[in-house]
């Protein structure tokens, strides 16, 4: 019975249910079970697709004044804006189109030499346009949520690019939505290349330096990089396809107690406030699969094994 | 009961279940629409939990925090379990304080709840630094101070229905 009130039920004498002591070691243990098997075993995304999904409405109400002010800020935007806009992006238009004719004609070049030397076509990824729709809630990570999903035939580990280049990937894939982890978070790496010296390396989300920023890792104290590389990918992964530019050399740090030397980069991508995005296919569904390794042991060198 | 406390009306079931999604809708504009990802935000539904487990323990308990966490961990794309633990000491603690906590004034329990809710914040940073992640900043010291700011704020909103008077006629309607 709570205290003050005109409450005429009489308060359960012998009915309790459980106590409360009971409940929270039960409730605890699960939350423990639920965390362990979601950091550990990553078992959990049946649960979370399910209660995503029951979540979906609740989600789809809070969106809809957002929606709603977004669009009138839209409507009274001026022309004078629209209009600039618009110059801006004919301009972009001119000085790309001298480009794109450039790159037919390399890529009709590329695709008979090619095939003089016999070489693989480049594989093609097909792209899925989609919208950012919100920052991920979770202060510890760098995530953003897409407006494509399951029903739209989005795979996990997709690459997401921008048009300034890559912004992430696909990491956890609901219905109607799906997860894309930025470059920038901790637990995100991505093969790239340098494109000036054509030495590969991977780079990592760092989140201690400043906000959105990336470090490339395990380069030699005396690599040969320089402040303003431009990093592109590898495509020695079989995620993304090569060539798409990532980040660029911020800072380097060369330190005489450590073999290696600390790559700063900025993404290129606009990682923090982008808005629309293309979902690209990953390689690895039109590549032929990896060769099963030889039952006896390999004598001699140790090859790559990746 | 304190002296010159006004006699509440019985709570309407629906009335709590409704301000509880209420709270979780908000959470997610908040997310959504106004700020992103910040640290600093005040978690609503851990008010609106505490509020309801201090003034109705039998309605609200530790099973309805323990669900209420997971939602916001899967709308969050959080470790799973991570609001569900901090929720469920929250509520703990909640019952634990509730027998005493509303003999004293508003101000006063709004400084009470706040070690509560400061508990549930740490329980949720243990967890994930724990889980291998890195520290977000020291925002996540202002939530619980705005949490326990909201207190009062709550306490007004969401007796309102029980404030009404129990004979209505048509010159008086709250």
């Amino acid at each position: 019975m709570p205290l003050g009130t005109l409450n005429r039920e009489p308060p359960p004498f012998f009915r309790q249910g459980p106590s409360a002591l009971s409940k929270l070691a039960v409730c605890s243990a699960m939350a423990f079970l639920l965390m362990v098997a979601d950091v550990r075993f990553k078992v959990m995304q049946p649960v979370r697709v399910a209660v995503a999904a029951a979540l979906y409405p609740a989600q789809w109400l809070a969106l809809q004044p957002i929606n709603a002010v977004e669009s009138i800020s839209e409507y009274f935007a001026s022309l004078n804006t629209a209009q600039e806009a618009r110059d801006a992006a004919q301009n972009t238009r001119i000085t790309q189109s001298l480009r794109v004719n450039q790159v037919e004609q390399l890529i009709l070049e590329n695709d008979r030499l090619r095939k003089l030397m016999g070489l693989r076509d480049r594989l093609q990824s097909l792209a899925n346009p989609a919208q950012v729709i919100y920052d991920a809630a979770d202060p510890y990570t760098r995530k953003v949520i897409i407006d494509k999903g399951m029903i739209h035939s989005i795979a996990k580990g997709s690459p997401v690019v921008d048009e300034l280049g890559v912004v992430g990937q696909v990491t956890r894939v609901y219905p109607l939505v799906s997860e894309v982890t930025l470059l920038t978070d901790r637990d995100h790496a991505i093969p790239v290349l340098n494109t000036r010296t054509g030495a590969r390396g991977v780079a990592f989300g760092d989140m201690t330096t400043h906000a959105d920023a990336m470090e490339l890792r395990y380069m030699a104290a005396n690599a040969d990089v320089a402040v303003g590389d431009l990093l592109t990918t590898s495509g020695v992964d079989g995620v993304y396809p090569p060539g798409l530019p990532v980040a660029r050399i911020e800072k380097i740090e060369r330190r005489v107690d450590t073999a290696f030397a600390r790559v700063y980069c900025v993404p290129l991508a606009k990682v923090a406030g982008t808005g629309h995005v293309m979902v690209l296919e990953p390689l690895n569904t039109q590549i032929p699969p990896r060769p099963t390794p030889d039952p006896r042991p390999a004598t001699g060198r140790n090859g790559a094994t990746k | 009961m304190r002296p010159g406390q006004q006699l509440l009306l019985p709570v309407n079931p629906l009335f709590v279940w409704g301000s509880l999604l209420a709270a979780l809708i908000l959470n997610m504009l908040q997310n959504m629409g106004l700020w992103g990802r910040a640290t600093w935000t005040p978690d609503l539904l851990a008010v609106v939990l505490v509020f309801w487990t201090v003034h109705q323990p039998l309605r609200v308990s530790i099973v309805v925090a323990f669900v209420s966490g997971l939602l916001m961990d899967v709308h969050q794309g959080a470790l799973l379990g991570q609001h569900a633990l901090a929720y469920t000491v929250l509520s703990y603690l909640a019952i634990a304080i509730q027998r005493r906590l509303l003999w004293f004034t508003v101000p006063s329990q709004a400084a009470q709840v706040l070690p509560l809710f400061a508990v549930a914040h740490a329980v949720e940073l243990s967890a994930r630094m724990l889980a291998g992640g890195n520290f977000p900043g020291f925002g996540v010291l202002i939530a619980p101070l705005l949490e326990a700011v909201l207190w009062p704020l709550a306490s007004v909103l969401l007796l309102m229905p029980q404030r009404r008077a129990p004979d209505p006629d048509a010159h008086r309607p709250l």
